[in-house]
């Protein structure tokens, strides 16, 4: 009883300290507030303008994860990564804004299967892949900047994206996969009555060398060209073990909001991107493209005043053709390309509703939506769809427990439901590694998954000074329908300036 | 402004329309497979299995429907090697009729042409 009153007249104390000075740049670069904001924030004139106040952090951190069981086999179990990460907001005047951010991780992924290539959400299905695997150690460097001013009603900005990584692995099959990625993007905005208008554009360019050796006497395994749904190019495959993936693409970003916060809103985007697998040891043949088009669309109403209040409904198409080149006889290690079949077709829509409610120390935001994927190989026919329910609430809470002290909680829960499903494959003419594999990854697509997670940060502030100190944590839990499991843990320390 | 929402729309739609990904959904062809056994030799009837084995993917396709000397059978575009065994029943400048043991054999044919593709085997007699 004594600890039930405690935690009474802790919670009033606590609730009677909340921040009602919510002007802090902390609070404004990281409410939740922003959500309706998030995809026009790809306009850097509109990232230009977005927030008021300057913010800069500097933190060290680690991102850990742990499956019961692999979910996706080509992604592993786990990871384990370490990061130092440096990002800053700076208003060069009354029309000037500069950004930008650095960062360096480095840290394993567990128990990789079935995938010898980096970036997996990317490339997918068109990996090089054994079956043996094992854990891969990463590195990844990344580096941004942007600009935007503004000149009367018009505002411009510009923006740049590096990413440099490298994935590895020391034992056999000893994997490597170099990526390069590098995005440039220019907008504009217009102030039109009570409305800002703004279009971006952005351009990207793509490179990965990808290779696997084997260093041990005990000899090699082969290495599949995989082409979805569990096939592989058979005449490439196997001692092929060299290639590159050269693409890139560009996207398309509108969007209106209303200049004073409150009224209807709108954005769509339009991405498209293509990547073409190429065998570095024959000449550069082109083994396959994948072509990754992508609309998203979102409309909604909001009010920021003292209450925020935001309705909105979002959309989100990705189609992912893969085309496949069909090799002819081959001339001094030349492979002249004789025929291009469309074999692979991936769908996937999410579609959602949700609300968001708060004022400028708390948030709460529920979603409610559908998503649906279906994965096709043309012939011999292959087939796998999963379609989904699911809800999420997110809250997010801003409190002061004294002048010094900010801390900010998160706490989310959600619930994905499957309401269909199928599964078409030659299982008579397959393997029995690539059955299990197949038979694994349905297990997991039509699954039904209860997220819960949680976040706290603690920032302490020196008074009379810009500096100052930050520690977060925080955690979750995922249970899947397949008796397996997911932790995640997120914690870091810095200092904001 | 005009212009502004003018340029906006002409960009969006260059964009939307030159992003469409280059699909080739015509993937199959239709392959034509005579066997001969030199010009003065007719084949009046084969009854034999033919095997084409995708050199790309190493699928196998096999059929027996020959009509006459021919067989017609639909197949993915690409590169095949083709293996024919059978039986065959021949008729000679001299008007007798012969029923031989054979078989036909390609390391390398390629069938990714629209409509047809022929292709002509000679046998090799095994009895």
């Amino acid at each position: 009883m004594r600890r039930l009153y405690f935690l009474i007249l802790l919670s009033i104390t606590i609730t009677a300290a909340t921040a009602s000075n919510a002007d802090s740049a902390l609070v404004e670069h990281t409410s939740l507030g922003k959500l309706t904001l998030q995809q026009a924030l790809r306009n850097p004139a509109l990232h230009g303008s977005c927030y008021q106040m300057p913010f800069s952090q500097l933190a060290l951190g680690l991102d850990w994860q742990h499956q019961s069981t692999a979910f996706i086999p080509e992604k592993g179990d786990g990871y384990t990564l370490p990061y130092l990460e440096v990002n800053t907001y700076h208003h060069l005047g009354q029309r000037s804004t500069v950004w930008g951010e650095a960062s360096y991780m480095t840290g394993k992924q567990h128990g990789v299967k079935w995938n010898s290539t980096s970036d997996y959400d990317l490339l997918q299905p068109y990996i090089l892949a054994d079956t043996l695997g094992g854990d891969t150690r990463r590195e990844r460097y990344t580096i941004s900047g942007g600009y935007a001013m503004a000149i009367n009603r018009w505002s411009l900005g510009a923006e740049m994206l590096v990413r440099a990584e490298q994935e590895y692995r020391s034992r056999d099959p000893r994997m490597r996969g170099i990526v390069t990625d590098l995005t440039l993007r220019i907008g504009g905005g217009y102030d039109f009555k009570r409305y800002r208008i703004g279009a971006a554009i952005e351009g990207n360019i793509y490179k990965q060398t990808n290779s696997v050796a084997f260093y041990r006497e005990e000899g090699v395994i082969p290495e599949y060209q995989m082409t979805g749904l569990g096939t592989e190019y058979s005449r490439f495959s196997g001692d092929k073990r060299s290639l590159y993936y050269d693409g890139g693409g560009f996207a398309v970003i509108l969007h209106a909001s209303p200049v004073n916060g409150s009224g209807p809103y709108a954005d769509v985007t339009l991405d498209y991107h293509r990547y073409h697998r190429k065998l570095a040891e024959f000449n550069s043949m082109p083994l396959t493209d994948l072509y990754n088009e992508h609309v998203g669309a979102t409309i909604g109403w909001k009010q920021e005043k003292e209450r925020n209040l935001a309705i909105f409904g979002h959309i989100d198409y990705t189609k992912r053709t893969g085309n496949e080149h069909v090799g002819g006889t081959s001339d001094a290690r030349y492979f002249p390309v004789i025929a291009c079949l469309t074999m692979y077709k991936g769908h996937l829509l999410d579609t959602y509703a949700g609300a968001l409610y708060g004022n400028g120390q708390w948030h709460v935001v529920l979603t409610a939506g559908y998503r649906d994927g279906r994965e096709k190989y043309v012939y011999p026919h292959r087939q796998m769809d999963a379609s989904h329910l699911y809800g999420k609430l997110q809250g997010q809470c801003f409190v002061r427990p004294s002048g010094k002290w900010l801390l900010t909680m998160n706490a989310d829960v959600s619930y994905r439901a499957k309401i269909g499903d199928k599964l078409q494959m030659p299982f008579a003419n397959m393997d029995a590694a690539i059955t299990r594999l197949i038979q694994h990854k349905y297990k997991f697509a039509t699954a039904n998954y209860t997220d819960v997670g949680a976040k706290v940060r603690a920032d302490y502030a020196w008074k009379q000074s810009r500096y100052g100190l930050f520690a977060e944590l925080g955690g979750g839990m995922t249970l899947c329908s397949a008796s397996e499991h997911q932790a995640v843990l997120h914690s870091s320390i810095g200092i904001t300036f | 402004m005009k212009h502004f929402f003018q340029s906006i729309i002409t960009i969006v739609l260059a964009i939307a329309i030159s992003a469409c990904a280059p699909v080739e959904d015509d993937i199959f062809t239709t392959a034509q497979i005579t066997v001969a056994a030199g010009d003065e030799v007719v084949i009046t009837r084969v009854q034999a299995q033919v095997k084409l084995t995708n050199v790309n993917t190493r699928q196998v396709t096999t059929s027996a429907d020959f009509d006459g000397a021919s067989l017609t059978v639909e197949v993915l575009r690409g590169a095949y090697q083709i293996d024919i065994e059978g039986v065959a029943t021949c008729q000679s400048p001299d008007g007798r009729v012969h029923m031989h043991q054979f078989r036909c054999q390609s390391d390398y044919t390629e069938f990714v042409r629209d409509g047809q593709n022929d292709i002509t085997l000679n046998m090799i007699i095994l009895d």
